[in-house]
């Protein structure tokens, strides 16, 4: 019950804030140029999915940026001007991203940008921004072609993205799972959209490299919004695998672990690698399971930021606070979100301007603390580097949810891709 | 099997009241729902909490048949589809402001846990209940409209409706009752799929288009076609993934395209 509570209390917040910005608005005209604004708050503009089946993924979003405002704006703001927010749903349709940005930066009068869920969104948004010219920082959308090809190969600088790549999840299994010389026989079960076939495609690269007994015997295809994966399970199963990567996340991801659990599956197999397993609403769907220990500890999981590492200060003082605010745990779109807020502010202090290009600058090479470890903005294709362990799904007393134990912490800057890019095979 | 049910309630709506409803998805969805609510929320004992979601899914039917699609029953087709695919989107949202948009899992029950060995292949027994059941809802359907007054009043209104009514046939409270009935079918698809799926927005429309392919492909308002087309559009998913992981994805649309060629009016089709 306390989640439908600190939902309502978040719209009813969400309502003022809404009228807040709605008076705002009669009081001072924005004009399209930055350089007439004198005083007056700073306005970022947001956007995710906020409505849809995966609407719990926007609201990590704006319940993480919201909370970093807050806090933000109860030290005095950022240059003694306070942050304001309007957070948009993109619908995670391209088009609706781009009308959204537009308004924002047109009509509303947004400084910075950040948010957007879907990776297709983010690529059509990459050459808006060039026009509307504001920075925008991406913290889920992980297509690594946003980075690559938009920001390394056709220099748009505006972009940047705070949250890992896709490719992310193809190389850190591979790295970790070398480790284990009785798997040797890998199957997948992934996306039927760019982001599977990428990790599939690394995931089989990296592993030959480290690994060259390992072989990969089946692969099974399954479209968004597979409800019944049984067939695909068998499939793979055929083949009898030691061991199973797939991509299939939040929803998905929790019915294909269940139902591989009904069809015996960790009976038979060594290891099952659940890439965006760590994320807690994930977790929180497989926690019985977890509780009997069904798995018997085969189940390997990672995420773009899970909430037990690092242990640093930051990351608990952000955990306790966002469970205090919002009465649930932070899943990794919640941290993203909310240290984007922190890059701006870092930004916009360096630059000691709104001003684009010194933002850009500003943000080039910088190294900030956030709750998930210090990341680096790489200068070459604007990707911030950090950390993501992958580990064990385990039951720990300290915590009323399952986590990731067995931490493997491999360092990002040592196998994150690097220029000149070469094309990943993103197909089948 | 899920399929079935929900392409068995598709197809009777249309059949006999003529409406291709958009939003069956959505009581497949709200029946899941439902079940959820019963089962873990106020821990209800599993076959109960299947049956209040059936009732409670029932209600839901009765609303929207007398108050929205009694409307629309004369107009034209497009017409029908603008206004129930807009429910689709209303429940969807609905559902949201209720449970929230997180995805729900409801543990399985503990007697349907674990699995039997078929050929040297585990396979679950949920999976085997959930066939049993589909057969049991086909064989009640069977009975129902071939051997009962109510069938045969159902049968007769679906082939002339002026007729029926001129005999003296109740025709709004029979196809008040019929899309209850449809509805019901939609919630225990839904329902009985909790154990191993997810709660969520948007599973009800994840369904419904397999649903339309399977009633196209089997005939537009048959049962028969509709059971056929169920287990045609299962197995070829299932091969389809095993053999051609590459394309199985459009294989039961080629078959739905093959079908509308060389017979438009689906397999089983008048």
């Amino acid at each position: 019950m306390a989640k439908n509570i600190s939902r309502r209390k978040f719209l009813k917040n969400a309502v003022i804030g809404g009228a807040a910005i709605g008076s705002g608005l009669g009081s001072y005209r924005i004009t399209y140029g930055q350089a007439k604004k004198a005083a007056g708050p700073i306005k970022i503009g947001g956007q995710g999915a906020i409505s849809g089946a995966h609407a719990d993924y926007g609201w990590q979003m704006t319940a993480g940026s919201t909370m970093a405002i807050e806090e933000i704006n109860s030290k005095g703001g950022v240059l003694g001007r306070k942050l304001e927010m309007k957070f948009m749903d993109e619908e995670l349709k391209p088009a609706t991203a781009v009308k959204n940005a537009r308004y924002l930066v047109t009509d509303w009068g947004a400084d910075v940008l950040f948010g957007v869920d879907s990776s297709g969104s983010a690529m059509a948004l990459g050459p808006v921004l060039a026009e509307l010219n504001r920075v925008h920082i991406f913290c889920h959308a992980a297509t690594h072609r946003l980075t690559e090809e938009l920001v390394a190969q056709r220099r748009i600088p505006q972009i940047f993205r705070i949250s890992v790549p896709t490719y992310q999840d193809g190389i850190l299994p591979a790295l970790i799972m070398e480790d284990f010389p009785e798997i040797k026989r890998w199957a997948g079960i992934h996306e039927d959209y760019e982001y599977g076939y990428v990790a599939w495609n690394t995931f089989k690269e990296t592993m030959k490299k480290v690994r060259p007994d390992v072989e990969f015997v089946s692969i099974a295809w399954a479209p968004f919004w597979t409800m019944d994966f049984s067939s695909h399970i068998a499939a793979v199963m055929a083949e009898k695998p030691d061991a199973i990567h797939t991509t299939k996340w939040a929803g998905e991801g929790v019915m294909l672990i269940r139902q591989a659990l009904t069809m015996g599956v960790f009976d038979n197999i060594k290891a099952w690698w659940q890439c965006m397993g760590g994320s807690v609403d994930v977790l929180q769907g497989i926690a019985r399971e977890v509780e009997a220990d069904k798995f018997k500890g085969k189940l390997w999981a990672s995420a773009r930021y899970i909430h037990n590492y690092p242990v640093t200060p930051e990351n608990r003082a952000f955990v306790e606070k966002f469970i205090k605010r919002w009465g649930r745990y932070p899943n990794y779109s919640a941290e993203t979100s909310y240290s984007s807020i922190y890059v701006i502010k870092a930004a916009v202090e360096k630059a000691k301007s709104l001003e684009t290009e010194k933002l850009i600058a500003a943000i080039e090479g910088m190294e900030i603390m956030t709750p998930a470890g210090k990341r680096y903005f790489r200068p070459e294709d604007h990707q911030a580097v950090y950390n993501v362990p992958g580990g064990r799904v385990i039951k720990s007393p300290d915590y009323p949810l399952p986590i990731l134990g067995d931490l493997r912490v491999i360092p990002a800057k040592d196998y994150y891709r690097h220029p000149p890019f070469t094309p990943i095979s993103a197909t089948k | 099997m899920y399929l079935w049910l929900l392409a068995a309630g598709l197809t009777l709506v249309f059949g006999v009241l003529g409406v291709l409803n958009f939003a069956h998805g959505s009581f497949f969805m709200l029946g899941a729902y439902a079940a959820f609510t019963f089962y873990e929320k106020l821990g209800i004992n599993f076959f109960l909490s299947i049956f209040l979601s059936l009732v409670s899914v029932g209600i839901i039917g009765v609303i929207f048949e007398r108050f929205f699609l009694r409307k629309i029953y004369d107009i034209d087709l497009p017409y029908q589809l603008i206004l129930t695919f807009g429910f689709i989107l209303i429940f969807d949202d609905l559902v949201k402001m209720i449970w929230g948009g997180v995805a729900m899992i409801p543990p399985m029950p503990s007697f349907l846990e674990g699995n039997f060995s078929i050929l040297g292949r585990p396979y679950p027994f949920y999976n085997l209940f959930i066939i049993f059941a589909g057969l049991a809802v086909a064989i009640v359907l069977w009975l129902l409209l071939e051997k009962t007054w109510w069938g045969r009043m159902i049968r007769a209104s679906a082939s002339d409706r002026e007729m029926a009514s001129a005999i003296g046939i109740n025709i709004p409270v029979l196809f008040t009752t019929v899309f209850i009935f449809a509805a019901m079918l939609a919630a225990l698809g839904g329902a009985l799929g909790t154990p191993v799926r997810v709660v969520a927005p948007g599973i009800g429309t994840a369904m419904i288009i397999q649903a339309f392919v399977i009633t196209v492909i089997g005939g537009l308002g048959n049962l028969k076609g509709a059971f056929v087309g169920a287990l045609i559009v299962g197995i070829l998913t299932s091969y389809g993934i095993l053999l051609f992981p590459i394309f199985e994805l459009f294989i039961i649309f080629v078959v739905m395209v093959i079908v509308l060629l060389v017979k438009p009016e689906g397999l089983f089709g008048k």
